[in-house]
């Protein structure tokens, strides 16, 4: 707010009391009186006018400038109600009624939506929770009547796991806090038990798996170390296509920092589309190409990294193969932030 | 053989892990009627429980609690809710392992094992004969008709995995996920020279008629 425009705010009353001094004084004049007289009154007049707008001016000047001041500093902008100064001017406290008023409707607006996600979200976990009894039970009919036809049912069951899993992860991605628990983790045992789950796929697609340069431990929450691991895993041997498909996993131990990596020999990811991998939603050309692929993995992979305070960086030549680190930092900022 | 019983609401899985464990050696019971359960359980005297979470009566917790109380008998806690809360408070009730459910059964069967083991002492279950072979699992030596020879890691699942299906052919693919669930990742070609090797050492202990070979479908161990 500058003079000019608070003036020009103003202008109305200005002007009818400049009018009204030149009537008056016109008349004045007119009936001869003094010059003296006509000045004395313009001063009588103006001063305490324009004195009560310059003061007017400062005050509202230094209010304002607080105000802006404060909403700048904000981290969260809506809530500038309940720490702003309270106005002393009538019109300022209607605006301020106003604006309380219209906070508080859209906080109640707001939390009916956070309410309904909870409800939907406590759903989906039960609703997870109670498709794998079935599942379970799925698997078990499976392992006593072992047939072809069975295992082929078993290799698609092991599919519909997967994406209960992401969905699960999915509904948990916005809300890790509530759902970790740091613990020290055995990478080697990690990467086995991943690679275990995976057993029928490695084997079935003849491709070998080099752990040998695998070790150390890290302080993480294993269960979701273990879902990020069977992602980037089930990747690798998703896009083996060749045979003497090989997987190399190994760890590498820096001065600040652990990084596990997971080498594979497949068909690799072009350069135009390594940027965008952990978009939502991304398939890319091998996407588009090799179909079953819904976008959601790795872009649940970098959400959940970034939750745990872990990299999660990706190299890949065409044709060659891919590379996916997880860098674990070292130290107290391994931690959820 | 070790008596086992499955504390489970689910009809389906009850019947079916009952068939599982039998098929494998095992005496399964799974009662049916949840009300006196915890008295059923104890007079059965098992060597092993599976017992689920979320159950009509009693929830499993209680039932966990209650049987510590009286016994001592190994508890693993199968359940499909997956949470570290639920494994940290079956734990400090005095479960022994805690298994999520949908469970690759290969898994399943290898912590009953384990658990078995332990609380069995080494000597009963580590020693299996077959004809005149006696397999110790525990220091990976066989002996036959006196002579013994020792096995390597590799060497021994393949043979423990071999006479666990005595009789039946076993493919390629079921021994190399065997042996991979047991942390041994071999490779096809690996697992040629393993069983090659294998097969020459059992025949210069003397025993002629050992691992056969099923072109296209396995190995079997008749």
């Amino acid at each position: 707010m500058t003079f000019k425009e608070y003036v020009k705010d103003r202008a109305v009353f200005l002007l009818i009391n400049c009018i009204l001094f030149i009537i008056i004084g016109g008349i004045m004049i007119l009936v001869r009186m003094n010059d003296q007289a006509v000045f004395l009154i313009f001063c009588i007049w103006f001063f305490p006018l324009i004195s009560y707008i310059l003061i007017e001016y400062f005050k509202q000047k230094t209010f304002y400038n607080e105000l802006t001041g404060i909403m700048d500093n904000l981290d969260q902008k809506y809530l500038l109600p309940e720490v702003m100064t309270e106005p002393e001017t009538m019109e300022g406290q209607v605006l301020y009624e106003v604006l309380r008023q219209a906070n508080k409707d859209m906080h109640e607006h707001v939390k009916g939506y956070r309410d309904r996600e909870n409800e939907y979200r406590e759903y989906i976990e039960t609703w997870i929770h109670e498709i794998k009894t079935p599942i379970a039970s799925t698997r078990l009919i499976i392992e006593n009547n072992q047939t072809g036809v069975t295992r082929n049912i078993q290799e698609e069951v092991k599919k519909i796991e997967e994406y209960i899993e992401q969905v699960l992860y999915y509904s948990r991605s916005n809300n890790v806090s509530k759902d970790y628990l740091i613990k020290e983790v055995s990478i080697v045992d990690l990467v086995r038990g991943v690679i275990k789950r995976n057993s029928r796929d490695f084997i079935s697609k003849g491709i070998s798996i080099d752990l040998e340069k695998v070790e150390g431990t890290v302080f993480s929450d294993a269960k979701w170390l273990e879902f990020i691991l069977n992602q980037l895993i089930g990747n690798a041997i998703k896009y083996i296509r060749e045979r003497d498909g090989k997987v190399i996993i190994h760890t590498v131990r820096n001065e600040n920092n652990i990084v596990l990596t997971i080498e594979d020999n497949g068909i690799g990811i072009s350069e135009k589309d390594i940027y965008r991998v952990f978009e939502k939603g991304f398939t890319g050309e091998n996407g588009r190409k090799f179909g079953r692929s819904t976008g959601i993995g790795l872009y649940l992979c970098k959400k959940l990294a970034d939750q745990l305070g872990l990299g999660l960086t990706i190299t890949s030549k065409m044709g060659e193969g891919t590379k996916v680190s997880i860098i674990f930092p070292l130290g107290s900022e391994n931690f959820i932030q | 053989m070790s008596k086992i019983v499955i504390i489970e609401d689910t009809e389906t899985i009850r019947e079916e892990l009952k068939t599982f464990l039998i098929t494998y050696g095992f005496d399964a019971i799974a009662p049916v009627n949840f009300e006196n359960i915890i008295q059923e359980t104890l007079n059965e005297a098992p060597d092993l429980i599976l017992l689920d979470i979320n159950l009509p009566i009693f929830d499993g917790y209680y039932i966990c609690r209650e049987i510590r109380k009286q016994s001592d008998v190994p508890i693993i806690v199968v359940t499909s809710r997956d949470n570290e809360m639920d494994e940290l408070m079956s734990m400090n009730l005095g479960a022994d392992d805690f298994i999520t459910k949908p469970y690759n059964t290969q898994i399943l069967l290898a912590r009953i094992e384990t658990i078995l083991r332990r609380v069995q002492g080494s000597s009963m279950r580590d020693t299996v004969v077959y004809n005149d072979l006696k397999l110790n699992l525990s220091n990976g030596s066989v002996t036959y008709k006196g002579e013994k020879a020792e096995l390597t890691k590799n060497e021994i699942k393949i043979l423990s995995c071999l006479y666990k299906n005595k009789g039946k052919i076993v493919s390629r693919e079921d021994l190399m996920d065997f042996m991979w669930n047991a942390d041994v990742f071999v490779d096809d070609n690996n697992l040629s020279v393993n069983v090659t090797r294998l097969r020459k050492k059992l025949e210069a202990l003397g025993m002629e008629k050992n691992i056969e070979t099923r072109r296209g479908l396995g190995y079997i161990l008749p």
